[in-house]
């Protein structure tokens, strides 16, 4: 089809529109569902009411100045053709509809309250972090007068659409597998991405790899750009001193729960109770420890999760509180839970392999009569390997629950992501490379952790020295109870630092400060 | 709100005004890190002098000066230049740097009064006595809690010296600016006219997407190109920038609006 042609065919529908508009003086709320109509030919192109269209256009009563209020209406679909080479039958035509963002002014829990009602076994937790993470596809197979009534309901509670006809989605875009195969040629998923980009067309495409990632939302007054070391921990401290509460009470909750658990164990399970237990008595203690055990782990990274979803919120200028930090964790918590765990196991799997293999392999070697200095060099060397191992996963792996929360990917797909992340290089120099970055904020973070444990000794020490030798379990748990505390502040400060670092290692390679701010040029 | 920087604000009685970024707990970590490292080195060369001074150089006298010396004074004298690189590395070479050592150099940092004066050896002399209460007993833990209660990031040396530390402004040469210049030329006659109306913060965030782009994903760097492009068409009401890439779409007007900036 020619540009002439085209153009004449996007005349056709939004002049049908605005005919509507103009003949029957239909309230602007309603103008959106009669853009969607034309878009999907509800109106044929040969009907009265068409007709009376062109009339009007002969007669000048729509002119361009009438159709420039339908600017913000394109009427092309997203890849940029037009609605009538979708002239398939009403019976098989489909609509893809996704949600691709909320337009300027929008409440978002307005949003979540009008996706209830369309999923309503969804819960507003589930529907907020899907907002999180835009572009989100909401139906694949919505029928014309499905998708009318969808796109009419969203887009009236201030939500950004996109519409494609399936048939012509399934016609032009390339197959899955083709992208899967190429995907997976290529060297390595950076190339492969640039190569599928390279590959795909420059028109509008679907989101596929880095783009389909969650994008963070940047509030339009924040202030954010790349940072050194030193700046990501001032920003971090900034961070800290201005949302202390919520930070602290965040870890707080399984540091003081973890406290108050291991007080209770002492008082009820100290003195005669150890003396007479008996066997049964031992499992059920032993079963009750490995399911406090699991329930800390539990808190711990729940706590960890919220952490991040509040320091990524009030870092991109947005505000949370407690409850909605850890309430929106509730829906990925068992995907970090098990990313962490399947990260344990190959970080140790490794070393314990090796450790294994060092056990057998010593005294065999002294059997076979090697002398005690090939054994020591050999267990040193295997020793050696296992640490160097586990601190290289650990590297790779430093940003794993951050992907997690904020991304949304888990398991193996999140172990990549971090791994791609900290070995992006955006700068030049030995010490701008995120691993060493990395290594370098922790040390400081922990030399900082150092002098608030140090600050927070001050005060046991001098009860110590001044109470009584009576008050020393008074003492004691005084000097416990701080010693949580600054567990806590140490622990919430090099957590924060790692988030920015997380940021800033996109905001290097996306950019997406610039795009934020792009968005309002 | 979250700010991206905390800056102290002075005014002259000229009035005249100056707004210093305050430096944060991060970056002045990392600066004593840089000078603990250069303190460790000078120890080092006093450690290695003493040495050389009580085992070596007796035995290359011939006049026997040095061996009749006891071999205590060495050692006190390496006590004695330890103590003066202990307490007078900060001092000293804050008071004749101008608020600066060799670390905060690196960071770009400066000890500066309050009221924006340069520092001097009595400023000097009592931060860097009092930080020994900052430090207590190591990794400055009085200092961390005071400068996180502090609205200007000071410790107590800070506040008793009537001194705040500043990040000093950067001015980098422009970056590469042959990779701003466009190979390609735009065929926009009206592009001048456009540009009249381009803002400098506008102008700001496409300088930054070219100065950033090297360091960029392939797949956003060409998102951004393209949104950049698009958003300054829409709003100059061009319909097409012809064939050139969005990239040196962006380049042209950042040659021209630099042209122009120039030219006035």
């Amino acid at each position: 089809m020619g540009n002439g042609e085209r153009g004449i065919t996007e005349l056709k529908t939004r002049s049908t529109a605005i005919c509507f508009v103009e003949t029957f003086r239909v309230p602007r709320s309603e103008f959106r569902l009669l853009v969607l109509a034309a878009r999907f030919q509800l109106s044929a192109a040969n009907s009265s009411v068409s007709r009376r269209c062109y009339q009007f256009i002969n007669q000048g009563v729509i002119t361009e100045q009438n159709l420039l209020i339908d600017k913000e209406f394109p009427l092309t679909t997203t890849r940029g053709v037009p609605m009538t080479q979708s002239a398939a039958s009403a019976e098989t035509k489909k609509f893809i509809i996704s949600l691709t963002g909320l337009k300027p002014g929008t409440s978002s829990e307005d949003l979540v309250v009008a996706l209830q009602r369309i999923f309503p076994r969804k819960t507003a937790e589930q529907i907020r972090g899907a907002l999180a993470r835009l572009p989100l596809l909401l139906t694949r197979s919505a029928t014309e007068e499905q998708a009318k009534k969808v796109t009419g309901f969203l887009e009236s509670k201030g939500a950004i659409l996109r519409l494609v006809n399936a048939a012509v989605s399934a016609g032009s875009a390339p197959p899955a597998s083709a992208v899967r195969s190429a995907s997976t040629a290529a060297a390595s998923p950076r190339k492969s991405e640039m190569a599928r980009a390279a590959a795909a067309p420059q028109e509008d495409k679907p989101y596929t790899g880095v783009e389909r990632r969650a994008k963070p939302r940047v509030h339009p007054g924040i202030g954010i750009h790349p940072m050194g070391i030193g700046e990501i921990l001032d920003r971090s401290f900034r961070l800290l001193r201005q949302h202390f509460l919520l930070f602290f009470f965040i870890l707080l909750i399984p540091q003081g729960t973890f406290f108050l658990f291991n007080k209770a164990a002492q008082i009820f399970l100290g003195g005669d109770v150890q003396q007479g237990m008996t066997a049964g008595m031992g499992v059920g203690l032993g079963v009750s420890v490995i399911l406090a055990v699991m329930v800390m782990m539990i808190l711990q990274f729940w706590a960890q999760g919220a952490l991040i979803h509040a320091v990524s919120e009030t870092y991109l200028g947005h505000q949370t509180s407690l409850a909605t930090s850890y309430g929106a964790m509730r829906s990925r918590l068992g995907r970090l839970l098990g990313t962490m765990f399947l990260m344990g196991i190959l970080m140790v799997l490794v070393p314990a392999l090796l450790g294994i293999a060092t056990a057998i392999a010593v005294p065999m070697l002294a059997a076979m009569g090697f002398g005690g200095t090939t054994t020591a060099i050999l267990s040193i060397v295997l020793v050696f390997v296992g640490i160097i191992w586990f601190f290289h996963l650990l590297l790779n792996w430093l940003l794993v629950d951050k992907v997690v929360v904020l991304e949304g990917q888990g398991w193996r797909s999140a172990l990549r992501r971090s791994k791609e992340l900290m070995n992006i290089r955006t700068e030049q120099g030995f010490w701008k490379r995120p691993k060493n970055k990395a290594g370098l904020i922790l040390l400081l973070g922990f030399l900082i952790g150092v002098g608030i444990h140090l600050l927070f000794q001050v005060p046991g020490l001098l009860t110590q020295m001044f109470l009584p030798g009576s008050l020393a379990g008074l003492t004691l748990t005084l000097q416990q109870i701080l010693n949580v505390i600054a567990t806590s502040l140490a622990a919430v400060f090099t957590a924060i630092a790692m988030i920015l670092f997380y940021y800033d290692i996109r905001l290097r390679s996306e950019g997406f400060d610039l795009k934020a701010m792009a968005e309002h040029l | 709100m979250e700010t991206a920087k905390e800056t102290l604000k002075i005014q002259t009685p000229e009035h005249v005004g100056f707004r210093y970024v305050l430096a944060g707990l991060g970056t002045r970590s990392t600066a004593f890190l840089l000078d603990t490292v250069v303190r460790g080195l000078f120890i080092l060369f006093i450690f290695l002098a003493v040495l050389f001074l009580a085992r070596l150089l007796p035995a290359f006298d011939p006049t026997g000066l040095f061996a009749a010396i006891p071999k205590t004074w060495f050692f006190a004298l390496g006590v004695l230049a330890y103590g003066v690189v202990d307490l007078g590395y900060f001092l000293i070479f804050e008071a004749l740097w101008s608020g600066q050592t060799p670390g905060k150099r690196m960071q770009n940092l400066r000890v500066i009064r309050v009221n924006g004066q340069p520092i001097g050896w009595l400023e000097s002399s009592i931060r860097n006595i009092l930080r020994a209460v900052d430090i207590l007993v190591g990794f400055y833990p009085l200092g961390l809690f005071v400068m996180f209660l502090s609205s200007r990031s000071q410790r107590i040396g800070d506040y008793a010296a009537g001194t705040v530390v500043i990040v000093e402004r950067r001015r980098n040469v422009p970056v590469d600016r042959a990779r701003l210049r466009s190979t390609s030329k735009l065929n926009l006659p009206e592009l001048e006219l456009h540009l009249s109306t381009l803002e400098p913060k506008q102008y700001q965030v496409i300088r930054s997407f070219l100065q950033r782009r090297q360091a960029m994903d392939a797949t956003h760097r060409r998102e951004l190109a393209r949104l950049l492009t698009r958003r300054l068409m829409k709003r100059w009401g061009i319909s097409s920038s012809g064939d050139i890439p969005d990239e040196s779409f962006l380049e042209e007007i950042v040659g021209i609006y630099e042209r122009r900036r120039k030219a006035i």
